[in-house]
């Protein structure tokens, strides 16, 4: 039961005796409806035409950054996929070859059919090393095809590099798992 | 060639073959035009990628309503389900074949009338359309129940009451003309407007032009009277279940319809084939390329109405079920009666086509409303506070 | 008028009525193959009986053969079918059947009234009513008829003697073919003078039956609305503690 004081009234105006008619209003309508018929359409043609979109927030496909010597910025702390509210990243971790940081990511997909685009990933990242990229164009053959895996997470950040370069190039690595390495800035610098 | 189109019967088949083809491809273009004005009128472009300015658009619509999947959900009344969008797409296209396209013609130039360019002339052609048009409801009474929805059995509901309303302000709008003209035939009708100080209705009657304008929009189910198809409140209308050719069948239907409430229009009140002045035009002009002008001027009036057809559609916000009824018994009706009063005692006076007369009671008419409206002010609205005490239930407030 | 002529139109009221009898809805049976059949065999004897009376044109006797058998089927489907949306369905089915047969006999107005009046608006509602009282499934009662026996025998006995008195007035022919005396040619029947002659005839010879017939259809809309009103005792409506306008206006937003 609608309880009175849940009702919200909206006065409807007086009309007078011509708006009662309803036709001076119906010719006004027309008259705007008319005027915009021959006005430029605002329309995009998508595939011919694209957007401008604005680099630094929009949540498109991720990304996986390489640091300055080429390697997969990714230091496996698997902050991101613990953040992920749809479960969509997968890390399998492996024993770094590299000395500068413990753990490197063998493994990194992530399911761009389950992701919500929600950006918590590139939030958590503490390296930088997850980043969304305003590429929105995304399609694919199959569901396996839509799972990217770490090569093709790469290659999407040697496509977009010069479009969106990476936020903080010089964090690169750890000398141990929760310490970092002296004068870098940290994670929220920018 | 020319011996068998001489014969009436002849050339209203080869006509019917035509037409049937022509309307089919109107009612096609009608479907890419609304789409297209609607676009227009929102600042959009609309279809344009199948074809130079999407222009094979229909075709395209055409081979995706053949080739969906068509649907006949399990608890439906199947015979009913069937036939329902036969009988509103039938019922649609029959309309045409009293409507005058082109007047007498003398194919050979021989001095002597062959035929007339209309299917069938029937002395009662109007009342035919009027028959014809008060059959369509069971298109969507019948294809709203053997649905098994109830979305779609309120949406016929609402259909069958808008329309069984708004066919009486439409009828008594016709008897206007009707009274004025004293003829029940549609070519009689157009030629009523023709000639030396006759003028066309819409100059004599104004505003019963307008009053059956309206109910025709209501007839149509076009917006702002499309309640029977509205989505936000029933989903799909009458037509929910309905999917492939059997729900093409009823958008054919719906524009089929549109299109003969427009010739019917233009044949009441804007001279049907005629233009004043214009040679080629009258009724002494019958060789076969008159025909071909009279039946192009028609189309050209017929499209100029489903043009205003699409652009009421997407100016004006569709009408509250209540708003819907008290436009046409309080509205409408009154005014209609007051006009068909008018024009009879007109009729009775021998001023039946006298501009001055039947001009001056429309303009009094008009101010009269105009009082009427002046002196009420009160709100309209359908609240239940705004209704006579007598008729509020109880429950609303306690 | 011989006595084998009219044994036959009795013979065909028997029949008639016999498989009206058979076809009538009883419980546990959905359909009846001698009914159907001994219907079809009264239909055709009906139409051949017709054939004696009636001459025209050979496309109004097709029109005519056509249109009789459709009216005449769908009216016993009326009585007969045991869903009452068909019934009233067929009910429609056979007033647009009877159409053509009205519009044969030059009365064009007549036929288009019974169209847009009986088929377009009243059995609209009626077919409306009877879907919105069917919503949940068909009660006990639509499945047998009730007296049946009874009933058809009073109904065809009815027709029966209707048609007997008609066949033994001194010219059958003029009788059944008087409305409309025989086209000669295939002529379209284009003639607005049916309508014009309606028209006059009403204003004219019938105009007290006419005016009080609207006299009448006026007091019964009157009635419509005053028993459409719903009645509230006055102590028992409460008045809104607020007027319009104004209920809700203190309360926040969500």
């Amino acid at each position: 039961m609608i309880r009175d004081e849940d009702i919200i009234v909206v006065d409807t105006p007086v009309l007078n005796a011509a708006e009662r008619l309803y036709i001076p209003q119906i010719v006004a309508g027309m008259q705007v409806t008319l005027r915009h018929m021959f006005k430029k359409s605002i329309t995009v043609q998508y595939p011919e035409q694209k957007r401008t979109l604005r680099l630094e927030n929009y949540r498109g496909v991720h990304r996986l950054n390489r640091d300055e010597e080429g390697r997969v910025a990714c230091v496996a702390c698997f902050m991101c996929e613990t953040a992920c509210p749809a479960h969509c990243i997968h890390i399998v971790a492996e024993e770094s070859p590299w000395d500068d940081r413990e753990k490197y990511p063998l493994q990194f997909d992530i399911d761009e059919l389950r992701c919500i685009y929600c950006g918590m990933c590139e939030e958590a990242c503490p390296v930088d090393a997850i980043e969304l990229t305003p590429e929105y164009n995304l399609v694919g053959r199959s569901r396996q095809e839509m799972v990217f895996d770490k090569e093709k997470l790469l290659k999407v950040y040697d496509q977009t590099k010069t479009e969106k370069p990476r936020k903080n190039p010089r964090i690169t690595g750890y000398a141990g798992t929760g310490n970092r390495t002296e004068g870098q800035p940290t994670g929220d610098s920018h | 060639m020319l011996d068998i189109l001489k014969d009436q019967f002849w050339f209203s088949a080869i006509l019917t073959v035509v037409l049937i083809g022509a309307i089919m491809g109107v009612v096609a273009y009608c479907i890419y035009f609304e789409r297209k004005i609607s676009a227009w009128i929102q600042d959009r472009v609309g279809p344009n990628r199948v074809g130079p300015f999407g222009l094979f658009q229909p075709l395209a619509d055409g081979a995706k309503f053949l080739f969906k999947e068509d649907i006949i959900p399990a608890n439906v009344d199947k015979p009913l389900f069937l036939i329902a969008p036969v009988i509103a797409f039938g019922l649609a296209m029959i309309g045409f074949a009293v409507l005058p396209w082109g007047g007498n013609v003398d194919l050979d130039a021989d001095g002597i009338i062959d035929v007339t360019a209309q299917v069938a002339d029937p002395g009662i052609g109007l009342l035919y359309l009027l028959g014809v048009g008060s059959l369509g409801i069971y298109g969507v009474v019948l294809g709203g129940w053997a649905n098994n929805n109830k979305y779609a059995f309120f949406s016929a509901m609402r259909s069958t009451a808008q329309m069984l309303s708004y066919e009486i302000p439409m009828g008594i709008a016709i008897f206007v003309v009707v009274i004025t003209v004293g003829t029940l035939r549609l070519e009689d009708i157009v030629l009523s407007q023709i000639g030396e100080g006759n003028v066309w209705n819409i100059v004599l009657h104004p505003f019963a032009f307008i009053i059956l304008l309206i109910t025709i929009f209501a007839e149509t189910n076009r917006t702002p009277f499309d309640l029977a198809e509205a989505e936000q409140e029933l989903v799909g209308g009458y037509h929910t279940e309905y999917s492939a050719l059997k729900f093409g069948m009823f958008f054919l239907g719906e524009y089929a319809h549109m299109i003969t409430g427009s010739g019917f229009i233009t044949i009441l009140f804007l001279g049907g084939w005629h233009l004043p002045g214009v040679p080629g035009l009258q009724p002494g002009d019958v060789s076969i390329w008159a025909m071909l002008f009279k039946m192009t001027v028609m189309g050209a009036k017929i499209v100029g109405f489903l043009f205003l057809f699409m652009w009421v559609r997407w100016t004006i916000p569709r009408f509250r079920f209540d708003q819907l009824m008290r436009l046409s018994w309080k509205g409408l009706l009154p005014i209609s009666m007051i006009l068909a009063g008018y024009a009879t005692t007109l009729v009775y006076l021998g001023k039946a086509t006298n501009i001055p007369w039947a001009l001056g009671g429309n303009v009094a008419l008009l101010v009269i409303v105009l009082i009427y409206n002046g002196l009420r002010s009160g709100e309209i609205t359908g609240r239940q506070a705004n209704l006579p005490a007598i008729a509020r239930p109880v429950e609303a407030h306690s | 008028m011989n006595t084998h002529w009219s044994s036959l139109v009795y013979t065909t009221f028997v029949m008639g009525a016999l498989a009206v009898y058979l076809l009538m809805p009883r419980a546990g049976r959905s359909t009846n193959i001698a009914g159907t059949l001994i219907g079809m065999v009264a239909l055709a004897l009906a139409m051949f009986l017709c054939a004696d009376m009636f001459v025209g044109t050979s496309s109004g006797n097709a029109l005519f053969y056509a249109s009789a058998v459709i009216a005449l089927a769908s009216a016993v489907k009326v009585i007969t079918d045991e869903k009452p949306v068909y019934s009233a369905l067929y009910f429609v089915l056979t007033v647009l059947a009877i159409t053509p047969l009205l519009i044969l006999q030059h009365a064009e107005f007549l036929a288009i009234a019974l169209v847009i009046i009986y088929a377009g608006a009243i059995l609209v509602t009626y077919v409306f009513v009877i879907m919105l009282a069917q919503q949940g499934g068909r009660p006990a009662c639509d499945h047998r008829a009730r007296q049946p026996l009874l009933a058809v025998v009073g109904g065809f006995l009815t027709m029966a003697v209707i048609a007997g008195q008609m066949a033994t007035l001194p010219d059958e022919q003029a009788v059944i073919v008087a409305a409309a005396p025989a086209p000669t040619s295939d002529a379209p029947l284009a003639e607005p003078d049916n309508t014009m002659q309606v028209g006059s005839v009403m204003l004219t010879q019938y105009v007290v039956a006419f005016e009080l017939a609207g006299v009448l259809l006026l007091v019964a809309m009157i009635g419509a609305i005053a028993m459409s009103q719903k009645r509230i005792p006055s102590e028992k409506l409460v008045e809104p503690t607020k007027p319009p306008g104004q209920i809700g206006r203190e309360v926040g937003p969500y």
